[in-house]
């Protein structure tokens, strides 16, 4: 099982760099670095070859991690272990705090095991389970800066958002499962489920996808999701985790691409996302925050063309994405490492300082625009030309419309860093060419390869599209040069639309006339998210404010009556209880009982705390007593030391109060009281009576005292607590703890508000 | 609370904490054959605790303490799920009891149960949180 081995080396070295933490850098990233080349070995070596591998998780559920091992699958993993291999050793200059690079290498580990999971998963549950890895991953990488306020609602924002798709998609797995009768999904796609539950099912995985892969409307939360350190945004946010939506969907494709809700939601979805997406690049000032819009609408791109059930396109698209839009965000961390800015409008003519950051990113940026011979040209050309031939022609306008604004905002992405700027001249603190550049070597190395990568696939693509169409397993022709035909002339256009809108816009105050949503009054996204959460907020302090009104004895009243409501109406249907009830059975019984209830009453007479403690402690003791009676003295030990343990504690507690308790109820409250325990003291009773006329069912006890002696002992009672029941008695130690920890709080809490008044 | 010292009570407990201590041991590992057991051991030990602190205070019962209250509760829950752990490990399933033998050279084969660790936690967890209880409760929350 080497891909499974390999996948749990990512999660196993990320415990082990916890565990090593910072002391020895070096070795660190090394250890870091590992499962991303082995990963890359592994790819190398399987190559070619088609297996499948099965490792048995939950076997009494059939919850099996299953992984594929085909093209498909080693396309990907290369692409995820080769592009985060590359941020590894970014991060090595961009984090120069070893501890801070040490927690940012293993939280990377952990989320690479997760995506390399996903691209693998065969496996519906499996799938799932690594695809939430990612989420938690991501979670902790996005308020990596845990100290920034903003960094921790845009990482609290995306978590809510991706989690809440992937609990509908959780819902849309399982029906897809139940009506396929099984949860391999090669088997689904294979012959593939009908029917209104498969409607539905694919409606909630559409929902897990389109959350995870910032469709619109849900695309909000990848902005806000720069927040995150630029190797992060850069391989999270562009050439992995945002792309699992997308493998998802490539991977059902084969089976429900034909389907309506197929055709209508993803393709719409993505044409949707494409155009909101390049339109609200235009608008960001922030490198960043444009590469990010870019991501969302790219991702439409592939999400519109899955729609259309072109699956090898999308595929093509995904890759050239990855490494033209990975090289993009590393070479903005470049220019923020070397200025402090991300902000067009205060750099100004890097070009000269940092000109091999400036070569790559334009590489990168024409990739993005689509000029030959990037890759990017290459498979944006492929897609158009299937789109043509298939005379797909509302979807191919959307499409080029997006595709020009494309080219508009990767020139405004380059010019925007790296070019002498003649406009703004307003703003006065201007980051000009560095006197002091400083070379970024290490920085530079990941995305030079990234850019290297780009022309060589876009120059020779043909065996690239060969392993493509057996990946998706649909024939992709992806060639530099296409001939004359109408899909050059598009690109042409399209390239020559969105040069000239960059020229005609460029200069004074330019982004200001592209209309911002709130001028065309469109509600966002945001908006609605800021109000669900804000209304979940003001229903919970309500509820609570209802629920938790801090009257003790109310509380008392609520949980006592409902415990007994519901047996209550049992018995009032079903009444068949033996009228012939036993009132004692041994003369000890009564005395006990008696003192018991003289102990009871007692306790609700007197004024002082302590003396009703102690009244209390009396009655528990009565009833040890009683347990001896009925020669169950595991029971009755165990009372009387908890009893004595009680009244203890009580009275350490019982120091800091009034010895007598406060003002007396008035009637209406006592009389209500009253009313309250004569009903729970009445019912108890006349149900303990009623029990011990039942002749029980000893199977289960017969089975105990047999086993009792193989367990290793005699007494069955402590055999079924250590042994026959040792869940339970876990459950029971575990709130234990959580008590104890709770007196902590509580204690603690109170400790520093007073001395927060005191001070 | 302020405990004011008691010089009866501080040689009573003297002198009673050991036995309380060696019979909650007892307790301990009787509990399989007769009534005991690692919840009730843990009790014994705890209500020995208790004299500790009112005979000699917070400090006292702190002094007496190898380690944190908490940190007691933690070991206690850790080695519990530990015997939890070993069974899914030997037998396939959370929690089911195994016995773990070796050799030792002088005492020969010593074949102790996973129940007895799982009690052990028990017994730990409980002195834990009633340390906890104790300390927290009576000495900081004046």
């Amino acid at each position: 099982m080497p891909l499974t081995a390999s996948i749990a080396a990512y999660f196993v070295v990320a415990t082990a760099i916890f565990a090593i933490g910072s002391r020895t850098p070096r070795i660190t990233a090394a250890i870091a670095a590992s499962p991303f080349v082995a990963q890359l070995v592994l790819v190398v070596a399987l190559w070619g070859g088609a297996d499948a591998e099965q490792l048995e998780w939950i076997p009494s559920l059939g919850v099996t991690i299953g992984l594929r091992v085909d093209t498909f699958t080693l396309l990907l993993t290369a692409m995820v272990a080769g592009i985060g291999l590359l941020i590894v050793i970014y991060s090595w200059s961009y984090f120069p705090a070893p501890s801070t690079r040490a927690r940012f290498y293993a939280l990377m580990a952990v989320f690479t095991g997760g995506m390399a999971g996903i691209v693998a998963s065969d496996e519906l549950l499996g799938l799932f389970v690594f695809w939430e890895i990612t989420t938690v991953a991501s979670y902790l990488l996005i308020g990596f800066d845990d100290e920034k306020a903003t960094a921790r609602a845009s990482a609290l924002q995306a978590v809510l958002v991706t989690t809440a798709g992937g609990l509908a998609m959780l819902a849309g797995l399982i029906l897809l499962a139940d009506a396929a009768g099984t949860t391999t999904l090669s088997e689904i796609v294979a012959t593939p489920p009908t029917g209104t539950s498969v409607t539905v099912a694919l409606a909630l995985i559409f929902l897990g996808a389109f959350t995870k892969s910032a469709q619109f409307p849900f695309h909000f939360w990848l902005p806000g999701a720069m927040a995150a350190p630029t190797p992060a945004s850069a391989y999270l946010h562009s050439a992995t985790m945002v792309k699992a939506g997308i493998v998802l969907l490539l991977v059902l494709a084969p089976g429900f691409a034909d389907t309506d809700i197929w055709l209508t939601v993803v393709t719409a979805t993505g044409l949707a996302t494409m155009a909101v997406g390049a339109f609200a690049a235009l608008r960001q000032r922030d490198l960043k925050l444009l590469l990010a819009y870019g991501t969302v609408s790219q991702l439409g791109f592939m999400v519109a063309l899955i729609g259309l059930g072109l699956t090898s396109a999308a595929l093509a698209v995904l890759l050239a994405h990855s490494l033209f839009k990975a090289a993009l965000f590393l070479i903005t961390g470049v220019v923020d490492k070397a200025t402090g800015t991300r902000d067009i409008r205060r750099l100004d003519g890097l070009g000269k300082a940092l000109p091999v950051s400036a070569a790559i990113g334009a590489v990168a940026a024409l990739s993005m625009a689509g000029v030959p011979p990037m890759l990017g040209f290459v498979t944006k050309e492929a897609a158009f030309d299937i789109l043509i031939e298939q005379q797909r022609w509302a979807s191919l306008a959307v499409i080029a419309a997006a595709s020009v604004l494309t080219v508009t905002y990767a020139a405004q992405w380059w010019f925007g860093a790296f070019a002498a700027d003649r406009s703004n001249r307003d703003i006065d603190d201007r980051v000009g060419p560095l006197d002091t550049a400083k070379p970024y070597p290490a920085m530079e190395m990941g995305p030079a390869i990234l850019a290297a990568l780009t022309i060589l696939l876009g120059l020779f693509p043909e065996g690239l599209g060969a392993v493509i169409g057996e990946a998706a397993d649909q024939s992709v022709k992806l060639v530099l040069w296409p001939g004359f035909k109408p899909a050059l002339a598009l690109s042409a256009v399209v390239l020559a639309a969105g040069a000239a809108i960059f020229v005609a816009t460029r200069g004074e105050r330019a982004h200001e006339r592209v209309p911002s949503r709130s001028s065309l009054r469109l509600p966002s996204a945001d908006g609605w998210y800021a109000a669900a959460v804000r209304g979940l907020n003001v229903a919970a302090d309500r509820t609570t404010g209802v629920v938790q009104n801090g009257s003790l004895p109310i509380y008392l009243a609520v949980i006592v009556t409902s415990v007994l409501a519901l047996p209550l109406a049992v018995w009032l249907f079903d009444w068949d209880a033996d009228p012939n009830l036993v009132w004692w059975y041994r003369g000890a019984e009564l005395a006990l009982a008696g003192v018991a209830i003289a102990g009871a009453i007692a306790a609700t007479r007197v004024r002082r705390r302590m003396a009703a403690a102690l009244l209390l402690g009396v009655v528990g003791i009565a009833v040890s007593g009683i347990f001896v009676v009925y020669s169950a003295p595991d029971l009755a030990l165990t009372q009387l030391l908890i009893e004595t343990l009680t009244v203890a504690l009580f009275a350490l507690v019982l120091v800091k109060l009034p010895r007598r308790f406060g003002v007396e109820p008035d009637s209406l409250a006592r009389s209500f009281r009253i009313a309250v325990a004569v009903f729970a003291g009445a019912f108890v009773t006349i149900a303990a009576l009623i029990t011990t006329t039942v002749t029980p069912d000893t199977t289960l006890t017969d089975e105990y005292v047999a086993n009792a002696p193989d367990a290793g002992g005699t007494n069955v009672v402590n055999i079924i607590l250590t042994n026959f029941r040792a869940l339970d008695t876990l459950g029971e130690i575990t709130v234990l703890a959580a008590a104890g920890i709770g007196i902590t709080a509580l204690v603690t809490t109170i400790r520093s508000r007073k001395d927060r008044e005191a001070a | 609370m302020n405990i004011r010292f008691s010089p009866l009570l501080a040689t009573g407990t003297r002198s009673m904490v050991p036995t309380l201590v060696l019979f909650s041991i007892y307790l301990l590992f009787v509990g399989h054959d007769i009534p005991g057991g690692g919840f009730a051991g843990g009790l014994i030990a705890s209500l020995s605790l208790l004299l500790v602190y009112l005979s000699f205070g917070a400090r006292g019962l702190r002094r007496a303490l190898p380690v944190e209250p908490d940190t007691i509760m933690g070991v206690g829950l850790l080695l519990a799920v530990t015997a939890g752990i070993i069974g899914a490990v030997s037998e396939g399933t959370f929690l089911t009891y195994t016995f773990l033998e070796w050799s030792t050279p002088i005492i020969g084969d010593v074949k102790v149960s996973t129940i007895l660790l799982f009690d052990l936690g028990v017994y730990i967890l409980v002195i834990g949180l009633v340390a906890t209880a104790t300390l927290r409760l009576g000495a900081e929350a004046s």
